[in-house]
């Protein structure tokens, strides 16, 4: 599966592991603010 | 005969002065526009001053801002402007290696007036920061003491620009001492495509 590209300054990649599991669980924290429309 | 300028009275040398006074007469000119300069400005680093900027690339769910925070300023403002996205989504704040310790609140009014509130209890990160939509990526946020080890304390105007979309202001702090000098913005979904970060720094001398 490709991971979701995380930008570090100028540079873009895919996410690594680490990354992609902090970038889940701000996802999961904040699922209960997101937008309705 | 050394004289002065006209406005500031700055010396300077004439057309008559010996050469070998040259060295001296540059140091007394340079001493009198640093003075001058100090004086009209306020300081050092005074007032609100661009710290540096990023310009956001295509198809990213998260961007990362390294060298933001030093020891220079102590509070920061950051704006996010331009840009666009494929979906409407929020924009949540992190700091990379701080992976808990985030409080925050949010209360919303709608623009019908319908009021909605949001919290974080000790999170992963700042929700409510920002906001994009396929017309752009917005966020108006302010740090204070992210580079000094003591608490980070967080303010952000939150605006769903959109039909049916609401407003907020957020606050929250990281209850840490870390010394911060990155951040990360990441998407709620979808992905950001240009739009460009600016981060500020508020002058103290």
């Amino acid at each position: 599966m490709t991971k979701p590209f995380i930008q570090i300054d100028d540079e873009i990649r895919e996410m690594t592991d680490e990354e992609y599991a902090d970038y889940q669980a701000i996802i999961d924290d904040n699922s209960n603010t997101t937008p309705t429309q | 005969m050394a004289t002065t300028t006209p406005n500031y009275g700055w010396d300077v040398p004439t057309s008559t002065d010996y050469v070998k006074d040259g060295a001296t007469a540059i140091e007394t000119l340079g001493d009198d526009i640093d003075a001058t300069l100090w004086t009209a400005l306020g300081g050092a680093y005074p007032g609100l001053r661009l710290v540096k900027t990023q310009t956001i690339g295509t198809a990213v769910s998260a961007v990362t801002v390294t060298s933001a925070f030093s020891a220079t300023y102590q509070a920061y403002k950051v704006i996010v402007s331009g840009g666009s996205s494929s979906t409407i989504q929020i924009l949540s704040l992190s700091f990379p290696s701080n992976t808990t310790g985030y409080y925050w609140s949010a209360k919303n009014l709608s623009w019908t007036g319908t009021t909605a509130d949001y919290t974080g209890n000790n999170v992963g990160s700042f929700g409510r920061t920002g906001y994009f939509t396929p017309d752009h990526i917005h966020a108006n946020f302010e740090l204070v003491n992210p580079f000094l080890n003591k608490n980070t304390f967080y303010t952000a105007t939150y605006i769903a620009a959109i039909a049916g979309g609401d407003g907020a202001y957020t606050t929250g702090a990281l209850l840490n001492t870390n010394s911060l000098t990155s951040f990360t913005l990441t998407a709620g979904g979808g992905t950001l495509t240009g739009g460009t970060i600016a981060v500020y720094g508020y002058g103290i001398s």
